[in-house]
């Protein structure tokens, strides 16, 4: 019963927006990495989690080096509301002898990492998400089915050199779904190194 | 809010510091590197790196340079090499790139393995460590990516450097050599970037950058002292060729182009440089006055060579960036051939005049000779062959004798010593400019086309590329002496990137003494000591084979160092390897068979 009333009310909904916004949101399934600490993380153990913020980076990529402390403070200033940051470095470790777990455990230790590093040796989650840059970021957020569904999709804001001039494009979606809100600018473009899948032939964007 | 407080402090920085503030940036001079001496000769560590540099206000670039590791922290471009004829040069290039791409020594005279065309692929991670002996006179020359489909995406991000050759005859002449102080290499090239991403652009769309920038300066001023200064010009451009002059359209002489020194300057007041070619030019600036900054370098390219020539104010003869400019800044939908700087006349540089130097002897007059340079000639010539230029109708890719490049195409094959006349005809619907790797060639003859049938004063010297406008035709000469390989050949191609990219390229090898066809299958060696921890030595069994190629790789298949004909003898530097067990792969020179060891670094 409660089903089909969650049914109906989405029914509802649906007829309110438009037909292509509803079949164009994009599900995340629940997944399972292994983090730099060796716990696993997945997103099922977040019990009271509103929503996460997922951001694809790695080790040597230039760019996402840039982005370390803004998503220290990202991780704080979210995990109070129940959103929660998580990177994953999706980096083939067979290619690129930088990209190791042992090498993510020294960053993490360096540069002082407070939210989980994981590791998605098999690419599966990148796949998932779409993820094809360095950083890249998405926020899901779970709907009234309880399923996450991708809110934000892109880079964190568009001045990794200069964040004091930055317009921050992860943190303004962030901040209107923790509203009620609907995100403004749900899609902005990445910048940064790509992931490469292993065994797929790269396309030029 | 932001936004205006930036605005006003802007504004009182312009009131205030009206003595300090210039609107240009300092023109980067790439540092210069003379590589590390030692007992086989000189050792060039050279690391491809990504990076990124605040070009535009927002987003910063992702951008790609050539770094000394750990010296340099270059955001764009790469140092200079500094090479003296007859050195022994050890490259160690490492790729930390996400993906494969490769380094060209353009218009370095060296074997086909060593010279970083398609086929020596450096994969993401791998040390690639090529050496050669600088057979080259002195010249201007340049490194750059290579790797066919991805070579203006390579060079787009800003990945490659100048190279420059030394020798005594150069020496003793009195030019300006002083590097950085009256001697300047400039790479003039342009970008196009995507709105909100600052992205530089690299699809076949963007063969024309909308901002001029030289060594990776947009807007860039220069303070070049009160005397004769060298330029060394390099047309860095993906595509657009530029028709350079300074600013008052004083005259100024080219002493020099791709091969090497002319035998005399050549007054000019305007100079057509199309993608890939280098002129050096002297410039004197004796007469100017200290701290004037009203001269500037400008490529005119409203009023380029088919122009003048012809009068017309149409592009009939396929000058890249003489099609129709967009008005307006373009993303990635951008119009096609439609760069903001297309058919337009822009400043590429200004000058500052400074007081002439002290601790430099100045250079104060053009010299009226050079050197001696011997041409070949049609007597010397013992093959000849024509290579026809087509396709491009209909948005179609342009081709060489029809055909599309492919790393596994049929090479055409050249007799080691050999003197061959070239004739490349270009009945096509737009210009091109052919390079042909390995040697330099003499221009005979031009026929067709708007040039008309005299070769170009400048065009007169050593070429490694030459102009080719819409129906014209050139005839060149030139030897292949020194290096023979059957297996790896040389690239001809557009220098165009875009073109090249495209596939109007073509490769031949140059063939010495008949290849043997022995079937031995394996090569017996050993390796020691195993495990090893810095130098691995081999232990050929029977010593008159030959080490063609060494590979290591990793037993899950990462390449991480590439040694084209190793000297093996003192053995392989293996401890910048991490630790772990490693697979050499040793191919014979004579039979190409692969034989692999293994061996763990400690």
């Amino acid at each position: 019963m409660k089903k089909t009333s969650a049914l109906l009310a989405l029914f509802f909904l649906a007829s309110s927006f438009s037909f292509r916004e509803i079949t164009t949101e994009k599900k995340i399934k629940n997944f399972s990495l292994k983090s730099t600490n060796n716990k696993i993380i997945s997103l099922e153990k977040y019990k009271n989690a509103k929503g996460f913020i997922i951001v694809f980076t790695c080790n040597k990529c230039p760019m996402a080096k840039l982005y370390s402390e803004r998503l220290n403070t990202l991780y704080t200033k979210y995990k109070s509301n129940g959103v929660y940051l998580i990177a994953i470095n999706a980096m083939d470790t067979l290619v690129y002898k930088e990209e190791s777990f042992k090498l993510m455990q020294n960053k993490v230790k360096k540069e002082k990492l407070l939210f989980p590093y994981l590791q998605d040796k098999e690419q599966a989650v990148a796949k998932q998400f779409g993820a094809s840059y360095t950083p890249q970021s998405f926020v899901i957020w779970k709907n009234k089915l309880g399923k996450w569904i991708i809110r934000y999709e892109g880079s964190i804001d568009d001045s990794a050199l200069e964040p004091t001039k930055a317009n921050n494009y992860l943190e303004t979606a962030v901040d209107e779904l923790v509203q009620n809100k609907i995100v403004t600018n749900p899609f902005t473009k990445s910048v940064g190194c790509r992931i490469f899948y292993r065994g797929e032939i790269a396309k030029m964007d | 809010m932001k936004k205006t407080i930036n605005l006003l402090l802007f504004f009182t920085f312009l009131l205030l510091a009206n003595t300090g503030f210039s609107q240009y940036n300092v023109l980067n001079i790439p540092e210069a590197y003379y590589g590390v001496s030692g007992s086989t000769g000189k050792t060039f560590t050279l690391n491809i790196d990504d990076n990124v540099k605040q070009f535009r206000t927002g987003q910063a670039t992702v951008t790609g340079a050539i770094n000394i590791d750990p010296a340099t922290t270059n955001t764009f471009w790469g140092p200079t090499l500094i090479f003296n004829k007859d050195d022994v040069v050890h490259m160690n290039v490492t790729n930390n790139l996400n993906e494969s791409t490769t380094i060209h020594w353009h218009g370095m005279h060296l074997p086909a393995i060593m010279d970083g065309g398609p086929h020596q692929i450096i994969p993401a991670g791998t040390l690639w460590q090529p050496y050669w002996t600088i057979k080259n006179q002195a010249a201007t020359l340049w490194y750059h990516p290579h790797l066919h489909t991805t070579t203006q995406a390579h060079v787009t991000k800003g990945i490659g450097g100048f190279i420059i050759v030394k020798d005594p005859t150069e020496a003793a002449l009195p030019l300006p050599r002083t590097y950085g102080t009256d001697d300047i290499p400039l790479a003039i090239s342009s970008r196009r970037f995507l709105s909100t991403t600052n992205a530089m652009a690299a699809q076949v769309i963007d063969n024309y950058g909308d901002y001029s920038m030289i060594n990776g300066t947009m807007n860039p001023q220069v303070t070049l002292p009160k005397q004769v200064v060298r330029l060394r010009i390099l047309n860095a451009e993906i595509q657009r060729g530029l028709n350079i002059g300074f600013s008052d359209n004083r005259t100024f002489y080219v002493i020099g182009n791709d091969g090497g020194l002319l035998n005399a300057p050549v007054a000019v007041t305007r100079l057509a440089v199309q993608t890939g070619e280098r002129y050096e030019i002297l410039v004197n600036l004796s007469s100017d006055v200290v701290g004037a900054e009203t001269l500037f370098l400008k490529a005119y390219n409203t009023t380029a060579e088919i122009q003048l020539l012809t009068g017309t104010g149409t592009n009939t003869f396929g000058w890249p960036g003489l099609e129709g400019n967009s008005t307006t800044p373009t993303g990635n939908n951008g119009p096609i051939n439609g760069g903001l700087l297309n058919n337009t006349t822009y400043n590429l540089m200004n000058i500052k005049i400074a007081a002439a130097t002290t601790t430099v002897t100045p250079i104060t007059t053009i010299p009226t000779t050079l050197v001696n340079q011997t041409y070949w000639t049609t007597a010397d010539v013992t093959n000849t062959r024509t290579i026809n230029i087509g396709g491009g109708n209909g948005g179609s890719a342009f081709t060489l004798d029809g055909a599309l490049y492919s790393t596994t195409m049929t090479p055409k094959t050249i007799n080691l010593n050999a003197v061959e006349k070239w004739t490349i005809v270009n009945n096509n619907i737009f210009g091109h400019t052919f390079h042909l790797h390995d040697v330099f060639f003499k221009i005979i003859s031009r026929s067709g086309g708007n040039i008309g049938t005299t070769v170009r004063s400048f065009e007169q010297g050593w070429k490694d590329s030459v102009w080719l406008p819409i129906g014209g035709t050139v005839t060149f000469i030139a030897k292949f002496d020194d290096y023979a390989d059957s297996t790896w050949p040389y690239m001809y191609h557009c220098h165009a990137l875009t073109h090249e990219d495209e596939g109007m390229m073509g490769q031949f090898t140059v063939n010495g003494t008949l290849a043997t066809n022995e079937n031995v299958a394996h090569t017996a060696f050993k390796v020691y000591p195993n495990p090893v921890a810095n130098r691995l030595y081999i232990n050929l069994e029977n010593l008159d084979n030959e080490i063609y190629y060494i590979t290591i790789t990793t037993l899950e298949g990462r390449t991480a160092m590439m040694l084209p004909k190793p000297e093996w003898q003192n053995g392989i530097d293996v401890s910048s390897l991490a630790t772990g067990t490693y697979l050499l792969k040793l191919t014979d020179s004579k039979t190409k068979s692969v034989t692999t060891k293994k061996f763990i670094k400690i």
